[in-house]
């Protein structure tokens, strides 16, 4: 098996390391617009670097953390809290503007709310939409302390 | 590409100052974070989810400053300094800065 890297592998650890002079730095961004694949390399190079940067010994409480990111009691307690908070502010919210829309707001209160509603919801979509696009390229999630 | 944070670099000259450069980075926690965050709040101890945080906008903008001084041509940047500074409720600004140099 060959275990040798590509000529592209070794342009994306040159560029990673910022080793790339200007002109061959442009060629490379240009060449990684249109190939996802290679951005991934390139993010994933960055993470190495990073961590590597971060290597440091590890406390003694690291070690209780890790323990307890795996507890069950305490991943469960965690999942099911936030799941019920965020289940209880949708409802919470929903039953406002139904409420405000029951009563006797006028078509004027009533199309702003719901314009406000929607473009709040627009926004989130938008929000979410982008950070699940960047957030494959972005080395720094990795960065621990 | 050396950083370092003091004025000089043992062993090594300056040839040249090319200038200041700097990153700076705005990064800010999920929702479900900040809620994790603020429980941990009452009970006190270390908040991990904002420590990560606040190492992701240092690192980013550690990144950002490096790649400035790169572009410019620089060996170096010396006198390397961090501030914060609070944008939003829950966000974590960091700015790096230094002087970049070419050495001789």
């Amino acid at each position: 098996m060959n275990r040798e890297p590509t000529k592209e592998q070794l342009a994306a650890m040159a560029y990673a390391d910022g080793e790339l002079d200007d002109a061959a730095r442009a060629e490379f961004e240009q060449l990684m617009a249109t190939r996802p694949d290679l951005a991934r390399e390139v993010a994933q190079l960055q993470r190495l670097e990073l961590l590597s940067r971060q290597v440091a010994g590890p406390e003694p409480k690291d070690t209780e953390w890790e323990r307890l990111s795996h507890d069950h009691v305490q991943r469960a307690g965690g999942n099911v809290g936030l799941g019920l908070l965020a289940l209880g502010s949708l409802g919470l919210i929903v039953w406002c503007v139904l409420a405000t829309l029951a009563g006797g707001l006028s078509p004027l209160g009533k199309a702003s709310l719901l314009g406000l509603l929607a473009g709040s919801l627009l926004l989130l979509f938008s929000a979410v939409r982008a950070r699940l696009r960047t957030r494959p390229f972005d080395p720094y999630t990795e960065v621990k302390r | 590409m050396i950083v370092v944070t003091t004025n000089e670099i043992p062993g090594r000259s300056i040839r040249e100052v090319v200038g200041v450069v700097r990153g700076n980075a705005v990064r800010g926690a999920h929702l479900g974070r900040d809620v994790s965050a603020f429980f941990k709040n009452l009970v006190g101890g270390e908040i991990e989810e904002y420590t990560k945080l606040l190492a992701e906008s240092r690192e980013q903008s550690l990144d950002r400053m490096v790649a400035e001084a790169q572009a410019r041509g620089a060996d170096a940047v010396v006198n390397v300094r961090f501030a914060t500074s609070q944008i939003a409720a829950g966000a974590a600004e960091f700015l790096a800065y230094g002087t970049a140099v070419k050495l001789a």
